[in-house]
């Protein structure tokens, strides 16, 4: 039984237009999305903006009205809003893209990192500024600054704020939406290693939303490319990076910059080759919608995208 | 951590809006002013009110119909022979006493309406703005002077609730635009995934980040509030004469022998009333400016 499973999601949001105000046309944001997470691991997420990522994420916890498809967490269903418990809130967290305004501006560290703290469990006073400040101590922000109000600090620092939030009850998934795109580099790599340590701390799961392919190779032990609501590719880190199969994959690999100046030309050149190949064969790997085929099992752990007719 | 680590800590907090609010209205002297004159005649006629006997101000004294000002009545009488002094204290007590609690009242349920309305969104929201605007189109003013004549016990408590039923609509529907906007911020979102009570996120989380819009609103309401009560006064559908108020000082205008001769009825209250809105306004409009850093003087 795998830990997390998502069947078939899709996630559609209506167009409403005309006298009425009827639904006209639907934007498919998640088109049929299915996967399966297994406990301690970590799954990235890529895709362009646009691509239904964030939809994926924000459906499992809750945020979005899932259309149709079933979500299980540890076996039991929580597609429905109403079946997602006092448990499931607990066990799994999210972290936000934007530090700015994930944080209540109104609100003092302490209450912000006390807030699930509060929901979840009765503890004195005393106690719970305790335990905030234990939090923060892991995430490495000054246990001194409980009474500063969240603009006080610089967006990394705000981040690892929300991080301890999304830590505080113990969680067993955090679906991560891009957590590091609104920081710096410099700071995005001590927020990311951070995450990799408490992961082993803590035994989490991560749901790694990101557009950032290096990020991606650097975190997931698995990764699925999505485009379009639907998802292309899905495999081991080894799978996409090695031997990418879809022609949107390729071209996604072949963008990723390489600094050393010698290889300019070879990249440059690996580049237009492959842009020939997908011009050529877009109409082979996407239907007349431009929509990604179902997913083929090509090896135990790589599916892909393939043309229907092989 | 020891205790006065923790209060040291907290001193050294960033300004916090009332700080902001304060800092605004020094800035602005006029504002100052129109502060420091409310407080005073609020004191005043608080304070003196207590000493001053309703029944015994608007018990008639036909001995004493219409004196002009003097030693035994500093403001002279009107055509019961009621000292307007007394009445003038005792009716901006009433006035301002309606207000305020109209302001409260309305502004209370309205901002509980507006943020649920708001914050829910969706069929909810819909139907509750469908109400909202049904109430909008009662025609209030025939509906007030209805409930006039129905209900025996006619006194400021029963008139603020009165006029508190049609006054909520207003800032209801501007927290309602606010509150549709904030729950679609990450910080809701963020409180719906840690387990929060949609309750606590629409009390908890959201007000306190549109709070300088309640404040801001409810004061300049209470401007308007003010001036409602002394109009329907005027049109003889507020308070019964045996409640004063400086609406039913003004009606005595109407006679156009008390108008033309007898300036010590009317004026003293119009000339207050006036000072008063002005004053509630200035500080209002003061608020506004600290609740938005670009206007901002201070």
């Amino acid at each position: 039984m795998a830990f997390l499973e998502v069947q078939d999601l899709q996630v559609y949001f209506p167009i409403k237009g005309g006298i009425f105000n009827r639904t006209v046309d639907h934007i498919k944001a998640v088109d049929g999305v299915s996967f399966e997470m297994e406990q301690g691991k970590t799954y990235g997420l890529v895709g362009e903006s646009g691509s239904g990522k964030s939809t994926t994420g924000r459906a499992i916890i809750g945020l979005e009205d899932i259309t149709s498809g079933k979500i299980l967490f540890d076996g039991k269903d929580i597609t429905d809003k109403k079946t997602k418990n006092k448990a499931f809130r607990k066990d799994v967290q999210m972290i936000f893209q934007d530090p700015y305004s994930s944080l209540n501006p109104r609100k003092r560290v302490l209450d912000i990192v006390a807030e699930p703290l509060r929901n979840f469990e009765k503890l004195s006073k005393q106690e719970e500024r305790k335990r905030v400040q234990e939090l923060l101590d892991i995430v490495n922000v000054s246990p001194d600054s409980i009474f500063k109000y969240p603009h006080e600090f610089s967006g990394g620092q705000r981040q690892r704020i929300g991080v301890a939030r999304a830590i505080a009850l113990k969680p067993k998934l955090i679906i991560a939406d891009e957590p590091v795109s609104a920081l710096d580099v410099s700071v995005q790599a001590q927020v990311l290693n951070f995450l990799k340590e408490i992961q082993s701390e803590l035994n989490l799961t991560y749901l790694f939303i990101s557009h950032d392919l290096g990020i991606v190779k650097h975190m997931c032990d698995n990764i699925s490319i999505m485009y379009k609501g639907r998802y292309v590719e899905q495999g081991s880190t080894a799978d996409i990076f090695e031997n990418p199969q879809h022609i949107y994959t390729k071209r996604l690999i072949a963008a990723i910059p390489d600094i050393d100046p010698k290889n300019r030309e070879k990249q440059f050149h690996n580049r237009q080759k492959v842009l020939e190949e997908y011009t050529q064969s877009y109409n082979d790997f996407f239907d007349q919608d431009g929509l990604a085929f179902q997913l083929k099992s090509i090896s135990d752990t790589h599916r892909v995208a393939l043309p229907q007719k092989g | 951590m020891e205790a006065t680590d923790v209060k040291e800590l907290e001193q050294a907090k960033t300004p916090s809006a009332i700080k902001v609010l304060l800092k605004e209205l020094y800035r602005d002297k006029l504002a100052l002013v129109s502060l420091i004159f409310l407080v005073l005649v609020a004191a005043f006629v608080y304070g003196l009110s207590i000493f001053l006997d309703q029944d015994q101000i608007v018990t008639v004294d036909l001995f004493a119909i219409n004196e002009p000002p003097g030693e035994d009545f500093i403001l002279g009488t009107d055509y019961g022979g009621r000292d307007v002094f007394g009445q003038l204290i005792i009716g901006t007590r009433n006035s301002l006493t309606i207000g305020i609690l109209v302001t409260l009242l309305s502004g209370v349920f309205g901002i509980a309406y507006g943020l649920i309305s708001g914050y829910y969104g969706g069929h909810v929201d819909n139907v509750m703005m469908r109400i909202l605007d049904f109430m909008n189109i009662l025609p209030f003013l025939f509906i007030i002077i209805s409930f006039v004549v129905i209900v025996p016990d006619y006194n400021t408590i029963t008139f603020s609730l009165i006029m508190s039923a049609f006054m909520w609509m207003g800032i209801a529907r501007l927290i309602r635009s606010k509150a549709l906007q904030e729950r679609e911020l990450d910080y809701a979102q963020a409180s719906k995934t840690l387990g929060t009570s949609n309750f606590n996120i629409i009390f908890k989380q959201v007000m306190p980040n549109i709070v300088s819009l309640i404040i801001v609103t409810m004061t300049l309401n209470l401007a308007a509030n003010i001036g409602l009560e002394s109009g329907l006064s005027f049109l003889g559908f507020g308070l019964p004469e045996s409640t004063p108020s400086l609406g039913t000082l003004i009606s005595y205008a109407t006679n156009p022998q008390t108008l033309e001769h007898r300036w010590w009825i009317w004026v003293p209250p119009a000339v207050l009333i006036l000072i008063l809105m002005l004053a509630v306004r200035n500080v209002g409009e003061a608020l506004k400016r600290a609740a938005d850093a670009r206007q901002r003087r201070g």
